[in-house]
């Protein structure tokens, strides 16, 4: 039992969540830049995330992020289609995202905060 | 979602980079040896890479978002492969590793391919020392909550 439990900071526990996961697939991207056959993984974000609230509306508990490999990319003869600006430009986006995640907590954590300051 | 378990990611893409760095810098070095403890002269090396899946989440609750336990993509050194490609002969009939008409059996090393090689290794490990940075940015913003 949660001693806060809001829908707000349900839904960024989420964004964060759907985040730190997509962070791992672009590190595991970038590592394997080098190993023959390797195929890109990513997260559908926006369908993660819808998924998410349909679970919440339901009253039920969110599923895990699904990885799935992504097609569309130019392989390199070895079968390997990981691209370097891709997973580089990702890497920045989701970094900014789940900064923006954290700092929305804060603020709820803060209103919070007033409330029990009486406004102080 | 563990985040630590991104560092470990990147470090074996590191370790796996720095790895093929270190073999292609003893190709360049080795690059006219005549020779080796097998016999014969030096054979170029070659890494090859494979992607490991391994249990992000080792210490978190069973419990506890027990679904999210996803394993993911890794990186490991497979195997070192010997390059099969023959042997180069040069003609130096003084040379004490001459055979009997005077050509000595050299590596076949192209030192531009090992050098467009080591630079492809270092540009790889930099990529993933980003990635530890970035990782290391978001841990550092989450504990920032609890101020």
């Amino acid at each position: 039992m949660p001693l806060i439990d809001t829908p707000m900071l349900r839904a960024l526990g989420r964004f964060l969540d759907v985040n730190a996961f997509r962070e791992t697939l672009v590190a595991s991207n970038m590592a394997n830049i080098d190993t023959p056959g390797y195929r890109t993984r990513d997260v559908n974000f926006q369908a993660e995330l819808a998924r998410a609230a349909g679970w919440e509306s339901s009253g039920g508990d969110a599923a895990p992020p699904v990885a799935r490999t992504l097609d569309g990319l130019v392989a390199r003869p070895d079968g390997n289609n990981v691209s370097a600006e891709r997973e580089g430009l990702l890497l920045a986006e989701t970094q900014l995202r789940f900064h923006l995640g954290t700092e929305l907590v804060r603020a709820q954590f803060r209103q919070l905060a007033t409330a029990i300051n009486e406004g102080k | 979602m563990n985040l630590f378990g991104v560092l470990e990611i990147s470090g074996a893409g590191m370790s796996a980079e720095r790895f093929r760095a270190e073999v292609v810098t003893s190709n360049m070095a080795n690059a006219e040896t005549t020779r080796t403890a097998e016999g014969g002269p030096y054979r170029r090396r070659l890494v090859r890479f494979r992607s490991e899946r391994i249990a992000l989440f080792p210490l978190q609750l069973a419990s506890f978002h027990s679904s999210l336990r996803a394993p993911s993509g890794s990186v490991r050194v497979d195997a070192i492969i010997t390059d099969p490609a023959a042997p180069l002969r040069r003609y130096q009939p003084g040379h004490p590793d001459a055979d009997t008409q005077g050509y000595v059996a050299y590596p076949a090393i192209n030192p531009v391919e090992e050098m467009t090689d080591l630079l492809s290794a270092a540009r790889a490990y930099e990529m993933n020392a980003s990635a530890v940075q970035a990782s290391k940015q978001m841990i550092t913003q989450s504990i920032d909550i609890l101020r």
